[in-house]
């Protein structure tokens, strides 16, 4: 079964170093204003039959080897990170999406989506990085980082809600991403959860 | 000759050397049993089984008294030894892991080499002369410590031989232990404490020198506790010696009954024990 | 508030010299099944044998502490033995059903030799026993072929529904299931399973798919000390011990 887990262990690694590339190229081809769709939804697609992989994997361990305690708690989680890393995938392919509805938004201030995406990147990288090396520490700073993209998006939405200038075009696009932005954010502090509940079998409370 | 050659031929060797001691060994047997059936068939006939002895010199009487009489000893040799022998077995193997239960077991096992003239003199010496006269109790006595060792060794050993598993499984039904040795035990151990039974009556129903001393042997029906008996064996020793053709005849026959007395028991008994108290084997 | 049924307090056992069972308390609670794990020789047979005083039995062994079932110790002076085994039954690895008797009177057994006469008794007893057990149907055509002619399994569920019949209030199981084949152990599960609503069950198994299968408490012995004791969903899903751990995800033993 060591084995087993220890593939497991590996194609979640890959998925995440895939899905921190992924969003991470999204986030720079909207700021850059570059057209890397083909790639986005290329790799979208990878993350996809990853995660089936993935499940399908984490089944065959549960039912031939019926492992208990940390091993059960770790199947469990990869299963659930496998997901989240491939909603990453999802959401960058909607990120550049926004890019095809909206066509040149060459003109709009990206600061704010900037801000966030650097925040959603390093989330992110926190996120792998906790899981690999089972920090408790790093996955409960994920946690708080979520805290400062969620307001980002929130006073951006109340802004626009003000009907404070520029046009419509980057305000609609602009709040389409932040969304995507905070709700990448949401899933990368599920993976930070996930390590808590690998190594003490708690759950943190939902928000 | 190759290697393999030669080992064949040492296997057949062997094989053959092996047969030949097996038959040498039943020979013997064989041949008794050939000479009294062929000596005494002759003399078996209604009369002989059913009258008491005649007047030596002319055909006629029999050897009932002599059947009557080994019946009754093996009876009240029975009724002495077993319920004795058996409580001693089942004494030894429940409480006997100490120094007193393995003294108790050395001279259970000496007793059973004794020599039985030894046996019977001491009974003639306690009973016949304190009663006055040869006596049916007093042959019944000596053969009863001639069963005694027999039954109470093949006893211990039966009931050591049940499972402790049996044991356990009755304790833990909270049944009481003398109740759980005698009533689950005991009857699991059935098949080899009526197998050493059967061992020791063969045994006393052929002994004849203790009953030289002590029954002396009659031509009378029985007549009493305190009274001489006769017995096949005696029968047997006092016509063989006999000068006339008739007297050996007989002789012969009553070592015909005698054989077959002991045999029929042996069969019976091991026929009887067969069906219903076999431990049985499980089918898995 | 979960009632206790039998609750042990500092026990400790020797055989001889052989320190078994090294201050042990564990609280059984009642009307659920209990199961002890742990590796070879770590004590799980002999701290049931203490539950109903069978440990006393082996020559050279002796133990302190107490055993209360339902408030009173079991080791009190006044307390005869026996009277425990019949409250508290016992059923063995290797199925020992009595060789030389049938199938009713291997059931009947405990009743019979502790003086029940009555036919009528018997008879129901023997049937209440057997359905318990899963085994009437089964039997109820040949209750007088030996009781060994039957198979593993049945017999297995002989020696449970003999156990029953002396209408016990625990019953301990030292690894009823490992002389039998996987057919033969689920059959046995179910029948645990039915069995908790009246009695309470301790279960020692060196199993442990089946202690998380078959039990609502997990004790788990280690050189004759209590480890970790729990609910089973929460022992192996999270255990506390990290000795605990180590054991059931097969690290050793």
């Amino acid at each position: 079964m060591d084995l087993g887990l220890e593939r497991l262990r590996n194609m979640i690694i890959d998925m995440g170093k895939l899905s921190d590339n992924t969003v991470s190229t999204a986030i720079d081809a909207y700021v850059q204003g570059k057209d890397m769709r083909d790639r986005i939804y290329g790799w979208s697609e990878e993350l996809r039959m990853l995660q089936d992989e993935v499940s399908e994997l984490a089944v065959e361990l549960l039912a031939r080897y019926q492992p208990v305690a940390t091993d059960l708690r770790f199947i469990k989680s990869c299963m659930e990170i496998a997901y989240g890393f491939s909603r990453f995938g999802r959401y960058a392919h909607d990120i550049s999406d926004v890019f095809g509805i909206f066509g040149d938004l060459s003109s709009c201030d990206k600061s704010s989506i900037k801000e966030a995406g650097e925040h959603t990147k390093s989330m992110i990288h926190l996120g792998i990085k906790a899981f690999n090396e089972r920090d408790v520490e790093l996955a409960n700073k994920v946690r708080k980082m979520d805290d400062i993209v969620d307001s980002i998006y929130l006073s951006f939405v109340k802004r626009a809600a003000q009907g404070s200038g520029t046009d419509l075009k980057c305000t609609v696009s602009g709040t389409l991403i932040l969304r995507y932005l905070e709700r990448i954010a949401d899933h990368a502090t599920y993976v930070g959860e996930s390590v808590l509940y690998i190594t003490t079998g708690e759950r943190s409370p939902r928000k | 000759m190759s290697s393999s050659g030669l080992r064949r031929l040492k296997g057949r060797l062997a094989y053959g050397l092996g047969l030949l001691c097996v038959l040498v060994a039943i020979v013997p047997l064989a041949s008794i049993l050939f000479e009294v059936v062929k000596n005494g068939i002759s003399a078996i006939g209604i009369e002989f089984l059913t009258s008491p002895p005649g007047v030596f010199d002319k055909p006629g009487g029999g050897i009932a008294t002599a059947i009557q009489g080994t019946l009754i000893l093996v009876g009240l040799t029975c009724l002495i030894g077993i319920p004795i022998g058996l409580l001693s077995g089942v004494f030894l193997a429940e409480f006997g892991n100490n120094r007193f239960g393995r003294t108790i077991r050395f001279l259970n096992d000496v007793l059973t080499e004794f020599p039985s003239i030894v046996i019977g003199i001491l009974a003639y010496s306690i009973l016949v002369v304190s009663i006055g006269s040869y006596s049916a109790i007093a042959g019944a006595v000596a053969l009863s410590i001639i069963m005694l060792p027999i039954v109470t060794r093949t006893t211990e050993e039966s009931i050591k031989i049940v499972p402790s598993s049996i044991r356990d499984a009755a304790m833990a039904l909270g049944i009481r232990r003398w109740r759980a040795t005698l009533s689950v035990v005991l009857t699991t151990a059935r098949s080899g404490v009526i197998t050493g039974i059967l061992l020791s009556v063969s045994r006393i129903a052929g002994e004849t020198a203790p009953l030289l001393l002590t029954v002396l042997g009659t031509q009378f029906f029985f007549s009493g506790l305190n009274q001489p008996l006769d017995a096949l064996p005696l029968r047997i020793y006092r016509n063989a010696s006999l000068p006339y053709t008739f007297a050996r005849q007989q002789g012969w026959g009553a070592a015909l009954v005698l054989i077959i007395l002991v045999l029929g028991l042996n069969v019976g008994v091991r026929l009887a024990t067969r069906g219903r108290y076999s431990t049985g084997r499980s089918r898995m | 508030m979960e009632k206790f049924k039998v609750w042990t307090e500092k026990l400790n056992a020797w055989f001889g010299e052989n320190h078994a069972l090294r201050d042990v308390s564990i609280n059984v609670k009642e009307n659920d099944v209990t199961a002890i794990i742990g590796p070879s020789g770590c004590g799980k047979s002999t701290f049931i044998r203490c539950l109903n005083r069978m440990h006393e039995l082996v020559p050279g062994a002796r133990s302190t502490g107490r055993v209360f079932l339902d408030a009173s110790d079991i080791y009190a002076k006044s307390v005869d033995p026996v009277t425990i085994r019949r409250r508290v039954g016992m059923v063995f690895q290797k199925p020992n059903p009595f060789p030389t008797m049938s199938v009713y009177d291997n059931v009947a057994a405990g009743l019979k030799l502790n003086g029940l006469r009555n036919r009528e008794k018997l008879d129901r007893a023997v049937k209440r026993s057997l359905e318990l057990a899963f085994l009437w149907d089964e039997v109820k055509l040949d209750l007088d072929k030996p009781g060994t002619s039957l198979s593993g399994g049945q017999q297995q569920r002989l020696c449970i529904a003999r156990a029953l019949a002396v209408e016990p209030e625990v019953i301990l199981m030292d690894e009823p299931c490992s002389a039998l084949d996987p057919v033969a152990t689920a059959k046995i599960e179910e029948l645990i399973a039915s069995l908790k609503t009246q009695y309470t069950v301790v279960i020692v198994t060196h199993n442990m798919q089946q202690a998380a299968r078959v039990s609502d408490n997990t004790a788990f012995l280690y050189l004759g000390q209590l480890i970790e004791y729990g609910a089973t969903t929460q022992l192996f899903e999270n255990p506390k011990e990290e000795l605990t751990e180590r054991y059931i995800t097969g690290k050793f033993g």
